[in-house]
């Protein structure tokens, strides 16, 4: 059984917007699975409609087989709960500590009243310490957010959502505000991850060659539809084109 | 075309009318009778109405008026083109004339002899301060400060509650809350609408003449006023934190406290300190009308006419209000 499943779902914003169009796709456990395409093609919206931020116009999301597609209230926080999720621009409370920003991940395991108050358990705070090794960050705890590069805050929003202890990872383009060499550090823990713990990770990214050295498959979107499945290594330039269209530069991509 | 056409028609009715208004109340009761005009009968408004269809119909159908010239100026004539200008040049100089009149205007009394007298009179006396009414002066003027206080301080609480309940971003998610926000809105724009001085009134008639009256009025002020400053803020914050708070699958509450009251905390004391400052400078004012501390002892002693105690009291709130300014625009620096 795969851990996502999505069947003819469609996405149509108040404005009218057609972000996904009977888009159906499977993610299977444990895989590393790439999403590409243009902007404005839906990728953004194709993750947030696996972890539920986004409801479906039309369609099913399945988790493990379950319909998860119209949940609310508690039973949604408790599903977005063992989902974690990373974003390009960090998304990090920047005057707390990376510590507290860790924490927040555990939000969703703690009684609401010991959160506000800020009294995290014991136990939590030992994770989070544990998460932050995982991503290298151990000796940065207690430096306020503001500090870190941008690097450093991306491996803060992996222990954060690490924090969340989840069955998945969604990663909307990690790398896009980095630098080429701090793109290949950040896409390395999430690499380990992937490996060590067996966490299934869907990423969108911008370019292919990164694709190449990570995903074990990729997923093309083009207007909201999925134009090409399959092993990165069967893009070929004509399938480029057909992605990304006629005038794009392999060469800005790759 | 067909909005356009209407427009004009609306504008040319609207300018002949009131132009017919001006021209029999003003002009003809008020210069040529030289008397008050009588109350209006509903003969006059039916005159007015059809002096303004009147206008409406030239401008259809000769084409030499403001609302033709708005549709398309290009294809007037020049003749109609001047006729329209003389339209507007007409109607600015009546508007000036009445404004004139109404204001009962007098610019001779501003040099008469004995008006300078009396000013020169004032301004001397406000210059040579009485100090001997120093202390009572100076007990009124903290007593001010700390209605200002009291109203800052009690409008806070609840400020702050209304300023999360009455932010789209916070409420949009559910037609209950969303209700709840749209009727928020309201009445914080109606209270924030109505002037402290005439909430002062309100609450003199409610609880007596007095500083309690003064304090209610600027505290019903401060809610409006930071609630409005505090709701745009939480509206203007970062949704990507908020997003990255609510998938981690965190309770509505703690998406509030984690992803949005570390962006605002810094605004929300600004604005507050900034509240402080003005209730001082309104505290002063709001004393005019019977709400307590320095602006009600300043009536006392301008009613027996004892313009030097007049101006200690000038010249005192004069320095509070400048130094609150200073000290706040620093704390404000300060935490920036
Ligand atoms: N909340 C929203 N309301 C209305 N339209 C939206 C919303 N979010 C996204 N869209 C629209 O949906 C389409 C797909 O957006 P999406 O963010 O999923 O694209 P993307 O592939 O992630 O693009 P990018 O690479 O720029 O992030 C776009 O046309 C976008 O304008
Ligand atoms: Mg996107």
């Amino acid at each position: 059984m795969a851990l996502f499943e999505l069947r003819e779902v469609t996405k149509v914003f108040p404005n009218g917007v057609v972000a996904l169009e009977r888009v159906s796709l499977r993610v299977e456990r444990g895989e590393f699975l790439a999403v590409i395409g243009l902007s404005g093609s839906g990728k953004s919206t194709l993750l947030r409609c696996l972890n539920r931020l986004v409801e479906p116009s039309a369609g099913q999301v399945l988790f493990e087989g379950a319909d998860v597609t119209h949940l609310r209230g508690r039973a949604l926080r408790q599903y977005r709960c063992g989902i974690g999720m990373i974003f390009q621009h960090f998304n990090l409370i920047e005057r707390r500590t990376v510590l507290e920003n860790v924490l927040v991940g555990s939000l969703g395991r703690v009684a609401v009243w010991r959160s506000l108050l800020g009294t995290f358990p014991e136990e939590l705070v030992e994770e989070a310490l544990r998460n932050l090794e995982v991503v290298g960050l151990a000796e940065k705890a207690f430096d306020r957010v503001r500090m870190l590069s941008g690097g450093q805050k991306q491996r803060v929003a992996i222990a954060r959502a690490l924090m969340q202890r989840p069955h998945a990872l969604l990663a909307d383009e990690p790398v896009a505000s980095l630098d080429p060499a701090t793109a290949h550090s950040v896409m390395r823990y999430l690499e380990e991850v992937n490996q060590r713990f067996g966490m299934t990770v869907v990423c969108s990214l911008h370019f292919l060659s990164l694709v190449r050295r990570y995903a074990r498959r990729v997923v093309a979107l083009r207007a909201g539809r999925v134009v090409f499945e399959g092993c990165p290594d069967e893009i070929t330039d004509e399938w480029f084109r057909h992605i990304y269209g006629e005038e794009a530069q392999e060469v800005e991509i790759r | 075309m067909k909005r356009w056409l209407w427009q004009a028609l609306l504008l040319d009715g609207v300018t002949g009318a009131y132009a017919a208004v001006l021209l029999h109340r003003i002009v003809w009761f008020h210069m040529v009778q030289g008397m008050e005009p009588p109350a209006i009968s509903p003969w006059e408004l039916v005159a007015y109405a059809l002096a303004g269809m009147l206008v409406a119909a030239l401008g259809f159908t000769v084409r030499c008026t403001l609302g033709a010239w708005m549709v398309d100026p290009h294809r007037l004539r020049p003749w109609q083109r001047q006729c329209a200008l003389h339209i507007g040049l007409g109607l600015l100089v009546l508007t000036v004339w009445t404004g004139w009149i109404v204001t009962k205007v007098a610019p001779l009394e501003l040099f008469s002899a004995e008006g300078l007298r009396s000013a020169g009179r004032l301004f001397g006396a406000l210059l040579t301060p009485e100090l001997s009414i120093l202390d009572r002066a100076l007990a009124a003027m903290v007593q001010t400060i700390y209605i200002a206080l009291m109203a800052t301080l009690v409008g806070l609480p609840p400020a702050l509650v209304l300023g999360f309940l009455a932010a789209r971003n916070v409420m949009r998610h559910h037609v209950a809350t969303f209700a709840v926000y749209g009727v928020l809105r309201v009445i914080i724009n109606f209270a924030r609408s109505v002037e402290p001085l005439i909430w002062a009134v309100i609450f003199s008639v409610w609880v007596g003449v007095g500083p309690f009256a003064g304090m209610l009025a600027m505290t019903v002020h401060t809610i409006a006023a930071l609630a409005k400053l505090y709701s745009e803020q939480v509206e203007s914050v970062d949704p990507g934190l908020l997003e990255a708070v609510e998938a981690t699958g965190a309770h509505p509450v703690q998406v509030v406290w984690f992803g949005i009251v570390p962006q605002v905390v810094l605004p929300f004391l600004a604005f507050t300190i900034y509240r402080w400052d003005t209730n001082v400078r309104m505290a002063t004012v709001i004393g005019l009308v019977g709400g307590g501390g320095i602006g009600t002892l300043l009536m006392q002693y301008q009613g027996l006419a004892q313009w030097h105690e007049v101006g200690l009291i000038v010249l005192l709130i004069a320095a509070v209000v400048w130094v609150m300014d200073y000290l706040s625009a620093r704390l404000r620096e300060m935490i920036a």
